[in-house]
């Protein structure tokens, strides 16, 4: 009763826009589209604009990829690359969708051409009063001030290695307007300097994937139980119903019983004598 | 959109096909009728229940099954299912005990995370003899009931349950999952 992942997660994408349609697929594949639910997040809040929605599989492709791939050029290359892979993000939103924006630094789309380079060093950076609405929210004013002195350092070389890259990306970030606290994420994490940026990067999207598990299990759960309950209070209703009935039935057969019984003499007792 | 608590709570799809519910289960813990979906300590799970099966032909014989599907944690369950406790021949109107327990009630104990653990009651078609698998982990419900030729359930029942001083599954794990 499987269906192939791309059906299932193509019923998923199609939910919020046509649930008329989709309802009948739902119902359908149902059993199926439940199974495959419990190995993928359910989806994640995502911005009113028709998005297409990756699955973690992708997202997870994308790191890997661009981890393997990466040299710490600039990106118009995988930028290319990126808006070939993904023809039907929205503009709107700087060709970015929440799960690549969430997907970190590594995986997010460059939409800077190479010439907003040169403008870096005159930029500053006075992002935290416009971070985007997103589903996690950050404290970026401490990361900030830790963005700042860097920006200064900032140079091509590769002796700062992936600070060096790291830096276009949240400044570019400025320039696009949303993303930028994904450059935030990278860098956050005070204990994350000294790691490799790769293993790093994986080890954070392992911990959110399965956070995101974790928090549909949870869902799941709650939405259970609540339906349970539903089901009960119809239950124990109907059964309510059903008793009062037969015992106002009851009662009044009593009742006309006893009538009867009135009207017609009794036999009582006569004594022996 | 199924609104069952079983499919909504993944039951169905983790340790079951979807099935027609055709009888009336009744599992009791502790003189408190279990419902279904809700959450309950292990210390109010550590004796075996009082299962009921409600009819009126005491031919009819069942097998339940009672499995947790999210061993050892939920997000890591390489040991789903494990068997918890199996009983055989059990008679209609009547409860577990009159029937052969082939696997002794295992006090349900999760360390990590919030376990399911699923009642499945299966009709026999005939007194059959049931054995014993030779572990309980990695229990596989569908196979069983293929094999011993049960085929669909005609009910089943869960509970969640956590750790006696749990704390909702929140607690860090390292990558390998068990504590």
């Amino acid at each position: 009763m499987r269906l192939p992942e791309q059906d299932n997660h193509q019923t998923k994408n199609s939910r919020t826009d046509h649930r008329s349609s989709s309802s009948s697929n739902m119902v359908s594949s149902s059993s199926s589209s439940k199974s495959s639910l419990s190995s993928k997040p359910p989806p994640v809040l995502i911005p009113p604009t028709t998005i297409r929605r990756r699955t973690v599989d992708e997202v997870w492709n994308d790191i890997s990829l661009t981890t393997l791939h990466h040299e710490r050029l600039l990106i118009p290359l995988h930028h290319q690359s990126y808006h070939h892979h993904h023809p039907a993000s929205s503009p709107s939103f700087k060709g970015m969708i929440l799960q690549d924006f969430l997907a970190g630094p590594l995986n997010r789309p460059r939409t800077i051409s190479p010439h907003a380079f040169e403008e870096l060093p005159l930029l500053p950076p006075p992002l935290s009063p416009t971070l985007p609405q997103t589903a996690l929210s950050l404290n970026s004013g401490m990361e900030f001030e830790y963005l700042r002195p860097r920006a200064d350092s900032h140079s091509n070389s590769s002796s700062n290695g992936q600070n060096a890259y790291f830096i276009p990306s949240a400044i570019s970030g400025a320039i696009d307007g949303p993303p930028s606290p994904t450059a935030l994420f990278s860098l956050c994490s005070k204990n994350r300097l000294p790691e490799n940026s790769a293993v790093g990067a994986d080890r954070y999207h392992r911990r959110m994937i399965k956070n995101r598990e974790s928090a549909a299990r949870s869902r799941a759960r709650k939405q259970a139980y609540t339906n349970e309950l539903e089901l009960e209070v119809s239950r124990l209703k109907q059964e309510n119903a059903k008793l009062k009935k037969q015992y106002e039935e009851l009662r009044s057969a009593v009742a006309a019983q006893q009538l009867k019984s009135y009207n017609t003499l009794q036999r009582s007792s006569t004594a022996p004598f | 959109m199924s609104r069952d608590p079983l499919v909504v709570g993944n039951v169905i799809g983790d340790v079951l096909d979807p099935f027609v519910k055709s009888t009336t289960l009744r599992v009791i813990y502790n003189n408190k009728e279990l419902t279904n979906g809700s959450e309950l300590k292990p210390s109010a799970v550590e004796n075996e229940p009082r299962v009921e099966i409600r009819g009126r032909d005491m031919r009819n014989l069942y097998t339940l099954v009672m499995v947790d599907p999210d061993a050892p944690s939920p997000s890591n369950p390489t040991e789903r299912e494990h068997l918890h406790w199996l009983v055989t021949n059990i008679p209609e109107t009547k409860n577990a005990s009159f029937g052969n327990e082939i696997v002794c009630y295992e006090s349900p104990r999760p360390t990590a995370g919030i376990h399911r653990f699923v009642f499945v009651l299966f009709r026999q078609s005939i007194r059959e003899t049931i054995y014993a698998p030779g572990w309980r982990q990695n229990f596989n419900t569908r196979e069983f009931a293929a094999l011993y030729n049960l085929g669909d359930p005609v009910a089943a029942m869960f509970f969640n349950c956590q750790r006696e001083n749990g704390c909702g599954g929140r607690r860090y794990q390292s990558v390998s999952g068990w504590t």
